[in-house]
């Protein structure tokens, strides 16, 4: 056995309820019920279930997850990862498929110096004109898209058809494959311009 | 097979519960039940009732221990608890404090 190393894992025929605390990588296949503090990287595999609140380094997930989540340096989230919960990172990957209900928080996000920046730009070019700063606000903040993603989590497809299958995904929590109905939508957006080697391209993820 | 480690730089308060092997290299406070074998590496602190099929102390456990297959207690390990099991093996060199009972 090469336990030696120092990697934890708790296998899928495991079950921890408590707290787990510690300084190293830790790899869950089974399920946990309760807190993990860990200054490593935390991997939630694929048919994991994890019920507790997470406060690592970094989390890699592919499993289930229900808690809050604050990561110090980033969060992954693969294509099965299905979550749901409040999350606090820096950084988030997150995959075509993966499925998530809850709060992103990434810190001081800095808008208004973008915006001070952009404004100072355009201001000695279009002086005169007060139209011209106008378009700037509704770009930082489209109320139509923000209305679009806050329904995403019940419904990953927007597409008309299959309104049934659309239902099958209001709860997060069942780990159905939603990446392939997801990609239709992609290539259908693109239209009929090119249509062959894009769809290869996206399936090639 | 993925069976379970706790390493090292692992600290578990609760219950660990399960139906594969267990390895503890780290600290583990609270309860073990599985029902496969439990090892208990040099270094481990168990501070917990462990019950497994075969229980292997090398490092240090406080507790209970039931052990449906056997108990082995090796050189330099340290038990402090009851001990049951059908089968127990103490080594030399192996510090024991406890009940033992060895029924069915």
């Amino acid at each position: 056995m090469a336990t030696d190393k120092a990697t934890t894992l708790i296998g899928p025929g495991t079950h921890i309820s408590g707290e787990i605390r510690g300084d190293e990588d830790l790899v869950v296949k089974g399920s946990v019920d309760g807190k993990i503090q860990l200054s490593g990287t935390l991997t939630i595999d694929k048919g994991a279930l994890v019920q507790a609140d997470l406060d690592v380094r970094a989390l890699v997930v592919s499993g289930t997850v229900v808690g809050s989540i604050a990561a110090a340096e980033s969060v992954r989230l693969l294509p099965s990862a299905r979550i749901v919960g409040d999350l606090a990172t820096p950084r988030i990957v997150m995959e075509a498929g993966a499925a998530y209900r809850g709060r992103v928080d990434m810190g001081d996000v800095e808008v208004a110096a973008a915006a001070a920046a952009r404004a100072a730009v355009a201001q000695p070019v279009a002086s005169a004109t007060e139209v011209k700063p106008r378009p700037a606000p509704p770009r930082m903040a489209p109320p139509p898209k923000a209305a679009q993603l806050s329904g995403r989590p019940d419904k990953p497809i927007s597409t008309s058809p299959a309104p049934s299958r659309a239902d099958s995904h209001s709860l997060a929590v069942e780990p159905t494959r939603s990446a392939p109905p997801a990609f239709p939508r992609v290539t259908g957006a693109m239209g009929g311009s090119a249509p062959a080697w894009a769809k290869k391209k996206i399936r090639r993820r | 097979m993925a069976n379970t480690v706790i390493g090292s730089g692992i600290v578990i308060d609760g219950e660990i519960s399960g139906e594969e092997a267990l390895t503890i290299l780290g600290t583990v406070k609270g309860k073990v039940a599985v029902t496969q074998d439990v090892l208990i590496e040099p270094g481990a602190s168990v501070e917990a009732d462990v019950e497994g099929q075969t229980v292997t102390v090398s490092g240090k456990l406080t507790g209970n221990v039931n052990a449906h297959a056997k108990l082995e207690l090796r050189p330099d390990s340290k038990m402090v608890g009851n001990a049951k099991s059908p089968r127990i093996v103490i080594a030399d060199g192996a510090s024991f404090k406890g009940n033992v009972d060895m029924d069915g």
